[in-house]
């Protein structure tokens, strides 16, 4: 029995220095039927050693501004059109590929949903995993295997130097996903982002994914972008968090703040809509309608056909940029404060 | 409506055995996935019996053995008193109108080439009798309103609907027979959050407009405490835990079921000190080599001598007021249940009512 | 017919994309189905995407014109074909005989007008006979499964073991024709021979579209509601599986008339008194030095007409394949 306590202070500025700004992200993709906007004036940052958890559903861009991030965006029919992602100041969208080939795994590292396919089937996991030293660092053949069984070990894969030479195929996908993330932190990166990291898992080989990389996080004072759809993920490990809609951060808040006291209408429609397993009889109420299609968003808030708040405003005037609700709570909703204070109810 | 105590589904000792062979043209077995082995419950009229376990439990494959898409290796299953795989032709064919399933995956479980009017009115015409020729456009128009669809969409192709939507079209097209029994095999894991509390009420409204009896199949706690009046829970093939859903979340016996509760994330992040965790270790063994004595042994913190020789079997044990299937059961609260009263909840029930008083 | 065998493997893949749905795109750009637009099918979609194709309408205009040029000789020339006058042997094109005189004399230009009726008709019966063949034996094996997709597998392999042309000349000399035999059955010999040693891509690719297609959920679905295998099948199973198959046996309709065209130039194939495109690169071999013009014509027709139908597969393939989009 561990005892996984993930609480942390609340405060607004407690985590060191700037790591990761993304400032004003737009992507989109232009497609045979139409521009979709996936993206649209993204804006987040993230320190040294905090947890920032991206949340939003399918479509609402989450994965999206990951991407491109990272710079693994399909282009085309992917393009970024404006915008900046600064690490520790240097703009990476203003450089060239090869430079910032540097950037990727040595200092920004991702892992994905999907470790199955993450993973090349025809090599085994170490040489892969040493792929990472022998590529980036120029290590020798067995040194590099020697560093791949030590990872492995440190993301707690049992008998990790009889494994070692073992192919994906024939790990679970637990052990998958924990050979992933030595893949990531293997060149020790400063920024780790984790598209839906345990949802292909079960629940008990998700708890396990979660605290493996808490630990690793806390240890290696990396800053973690977590992109997710799970609300009780995020409860769990997140320090802030960012809801996504459309393309857009409807709200930013501290996650204790966000729960709590909701400042836009989305936000607390699905935390009204998600049963809870510590709680019987209560009555779901459903978010009406549909996730607006990216090739024509209303005018004005993009949330507005699904409100059951709207004014006339919101059908007219988007609430862009944010409300600031205190410092470290934004809302991208016109009637933040009588969300927040529940004076609609 | 509430549930009775008639049973519509007895299931009995359950078997199902996936043979692994060797040879191409001679093939010789050389062993059996166990995916279900010895399972029995009975599923009683209007209830919704939820189904837990994680991926390789055996759930899908009880599943396809309840709606005789696979036929089992031993056991029984009594459709109000009728063994359902002694059924031939006629009868069995006129017994599938009883059961239904809805699948997890809203993709590929629509024909991509039927419009949503072929797709929900095939029942009847397989099924002919249901219902004459002149009023199926107006029965499938019927079905698509009840699911909340517009009826004008019966012209249209799946792939111009949303997840969510087409999840309705699979349960217009489950309910087109009147079946009292529908199996939900997954059905809203595959939906969006916003989403699938939507399809989950519409389950629970069509549950007392039809008198429906579920089994709900999922690997997500919460959706299943949310819908279910019992629960079981499995684990390898096998049910550990039976008993009302107050029981199972409120006071978990079983060792297996405790650390699946633990290991449910509460979207409360207050909650974050005060929750204790129980993190297995290890993977589920296979269930071609399923461990002997009790299956949870090898990721059990209890585990004795007794767990390897001898298997538990699933009974009511002294101090547990549900069928428990471990030698060493104990009732054991690990996740408070709270009341909707208790939490200070965001405005769930902001209606459009309370919108416009304010505004007033 | 070497395309059928690579293209095995790529449609076996391929067969996945026959059965899903476009994808919605995940996280990203094509997103959700735009409410109030009329209603399009997938066939809808595919038809938009090849009338917008160049590659699709070239192509389809040349094959528009062989085929009229192969069921109406008479508007493309007056002379008859039958018509040779020694004395014009192996002479030159000319502003009297457009494309020169071959060894008996015959205009080549009309002996090539009238060699595209059977050229493709060898190609259409052996495309039409392979896919029924095909389509039968891969949908028995693909849906029954057990001993029955063994055996049908395994004759499968021995089939694709023959090499082609062995194979076909093994059964046409073991059918000899000769002069007095009607020209239909001379040309349905060859379409027997190229069908019986061609079948087997065809049933490999359906048999692998259908056992992915069998797993489908929607399947299930029927089976659960009670319905029939002859139903699943033709409801279901095969509107869902055989794109690929109408792909691949456009590209191998090219393939077919070019294998007419080598069988007849091995004197195997086609004979005189039928009018081919292979009998005339036949003839035309040996004086390819003195003559040229008399390789040239039908090699031309030939080639274009191969290359405009594997052309065509190629843009059919592209608009089916809903990962393209």
């Amino acid at each position: 029995m561990t005892l996984l306590d993930t609480s942390k202070p609340g405060s607004p500025e407690p985590w060191g220095t700037p790591l990761l700004d993304v400032d004003n992200l737009h992507v989109e993709f232009r497609t045979r039927d139409g521009i979709a906007r996936a993206v649209n004036g993204v804006s987040y940052s993230l320190r040294e050693g905090e947890t920032l958890a991206v949340l939003g559903e399918s479509g609402s861009g989450k994965s999206v501004t990951a991407q491109a991030i990272m710079g693994i965006l399909d282009t085309p029919p992917g393009y970024v059109t404006q915008g900046a992602v600064r690490f520790r100041g240097e703009d990476l969208l203003a450089m060239s590929e090869s430079q910032r080939r540097g950037y990727r795994g040595t200092n920004i590292a991702m892992i994905f949903q999907d470790a199955l396919s993450s993973l090349n089937p025809v090599f085994s996991v170490g040489w892969q995993i040493a792929e990472m030293f022998r590529v980036h660092k120029g290590m020798g053949k067995k040194a590099a295997m020697a560093k791949a069984v030590e990872l492995m070990e440190l993301v707690n894969i049992p008998a990790a130097r009889e494994r070692v030479r073992d192919y994906p195929h024939q790990f679970s996908g637990g052990m998958r996903q924990r050979i992933m993330i030595a893949m990531a932190i293997a060149l020790d990166p400063d920024v780790l982002i984790a598209d839906e990291p345990t949802t292909a898992l079960d629940v008990t080989v998700q708890a396990q994914i979660m605290q493996l990389l808490k630990e690793l996080q806390r240890e290696r004072n990396m800053g973690l972008i977590l992109i997710t759809h799970d609300l009780g993920v995020v409860a769990d490990v997140a320090d802030r968090i960012a809801v996504m809609y459309a393309g857009r951060i409807v709200e930013s808040a501290d996650v204790h703040d966000i729960y709590a006291r909701p400042a836009h209408p989305y936000t607390e429609g699905l935390l009204a809509s998600i049963p809870r397993v510590d709680m019987k009889g209560q009555e779901l109420s459903a978010i009406k309608g549909l996730p607006p299609n990216l090739m024509s968003v209303p005018p004005g808030c993009p949330f507005n056909p699904r409100c059951p708040y709207v004014q006339d405003i919101c059908r007219e005037k988007e609430p862009q940029p944010p409300y600031q609700v205190d410092a470290s709570h934004t809302s991208a909703c016109h009637f933040w404060k009588e969300v927040r204070d529940g004076s609609f109810r | 409506m509430g549930p009775s105590a008639e049973s519509v589904l007895e299931v009995r000792d359950l078997v199902k055995h996936f043979p692994l062979t060797q040879g191409i043209v001679f093939q010789r077995q050389v062993g059996a996935v166990k995916a279900v082995d010895g399972v029995s419950f009975d599923l009683h009229k209007g209830e919704t019996l939820g189904v837990v376990g994680e991926s390789g439990c055996g759930k899908s494959t009880l599943a396809k053995l309840l709606m005789v898409l696979e036929r089992p290796t031993a056991g029984q299953v009594k459709f109000k008193g009728q063994d359902i795989y002694s059924l031939k032709g006629k009868a069995f064919k006129a017994m599938r109108r009883n059961i239904q399933i809805v699948f997890q995956d809203p993709y590929s479980s629509l024909n991509p080439r039927m419009t949503v009017g072929d797709i929900v009115g095939e029942p009847f015409d397989i099924h002919p009798e249901v219902a004459p020729r002149k009023d199926r456009r107006r029965k499938v128009q019927e079905l698509l309103e009840v699911v909340g669809l517009s009826p004008e969409h019966i012209n249209r192709y799946p792939h111009q609907f949303s997840g969510g939507q087409r999840q309705r079209i699979g349960i217009a097209r489950g309910l087109a027979l009147r079946p009292e029994v529908i199996i939900c095999d997954e059905p809203v894991s595959a939906l969006d959050v916003s989403v699938q509390a939507q399809v989950i009420n519409l389950f629970e409204s069509l549950q007392s407009e039809f008198d429906l009896s579920y089994m709900f199949i999922a690997h997500d706690l919460s959706v299943v405490r949310h819908i279910s009046d019992r629960v079981a829970v499995m684990y390898l093939g096998k049910i550990v835990e039976i008993g009302d859903e107050s029981q199972i979340y409120g006071a978990p016996s079983h060792p297996y079921t405790q650390a699946l509760l633990s290991a449910v994330p509460i979207p409360d992040p207050a909650q974050r000190a005060s929750k204790a965790q129980i993190v297995l270790q290890g993977d589920v063994p296979s269930p071609a080599n399923p461990p002997s004595g009790c299956r949870f042994r090898t990721r059990c913190w209890k585990v004795q001598d007794i767990c390897s020789s001898e298997e538990p079997l699933l009974t009511i044990r002294p101090g547990i007021s549900h069928p428990s299937a471990c030698h060493f059961a104990e009732q054991t609260q690990i996740v408070e249940t709270l009341t909707p009263e208790d939490v200070a909840l965001p405005p769930a029930a902001a209606t459009q009512d309370g919108l416009t008083q304010d505004l007033a | 017919m070497s395309d059928v065998n690579s293209a095995d493997a790529a449609f076996s893949a391929g067969t996945a994309t026959a059965a899903a749905e476009p994808p919605t795109g995940g996280d990203g750009a094509s997103g959700l189905p735009a409410a109030g637009e009329k209603p399009r099918s997938l066939r809808g979609d595919a038809w938009r995407d090849l009338r917008g194709n160049p590659i699709f309408l070239v192509s389809a205009a040349l094959i528009a014109i062989m085929v009229v040029m192969a069921a109406f000789p008479g508007w493309f020339t007056t002379r008859p074909v039958g018509k040779a006058d020694l004395s014009l042997s192996r002479q030159p094109p000319s502003s009297d005989g457009w494309f020169g005189y071959d060894l008996q004399g015959y205009d080549i230009y009309t002996r090539t007008i009238y060699g595209a009726r059977a050229s493709i008709l060898v190609g259409v019966l052996s495309t039409l006979g392979t896919m029924a063949v095909g389509v039968v034996a891969g949908v028995t094996a693909g849906f029954a499964g057990g001993w029955v997709d063994a055996v049908v597998s395994r004759l499968t392999d021995v089939f694709f073991a023959i090499p082609i042309l062995l194979g076909a000349i093994l059964v046409l000399s073991s059918f000899p024709s000769d002069v007095e035999t009607p020209e239909l059955v001379i040309i349905l010999k060859v379409v027997a021979a190229l069908v019986i040693l061609g079948w087997t891509g065809v049933t490999r690719i359906m048999r692998s579209s259908v056992i992915q297609v069998k797993q489908a959920d929607f399947v299930q679905a029927a089976r659960a509601l009670g319905a029939s295998p002859v139903r699943i099948i033709v409801k279901h199973v095969l509107p869902n599986s055989i794109q690929p198959v109408i792909v691949v046996s456009t590209i191998n309709l090219g393939g077919f008339i070019g294998a007419e065209a080598t069988l007849s130039f091995l004197g195997i194939g086609l004979q005189p008194p039928v009018v081919s495109w292979g009998i005339a690169i036949n003839d035309a071999s040996q004086y390819l030095r003195v003559s040229p013009h008399m390789l040239l014509f039908p090699s031309f027709f030939l080639s274009i007409t191969v290359l405009a139908f594997i052309m065509l597969g190629d843009a059919v393939r592209d608009a089916l394949d809903p990962k393209l989009r």
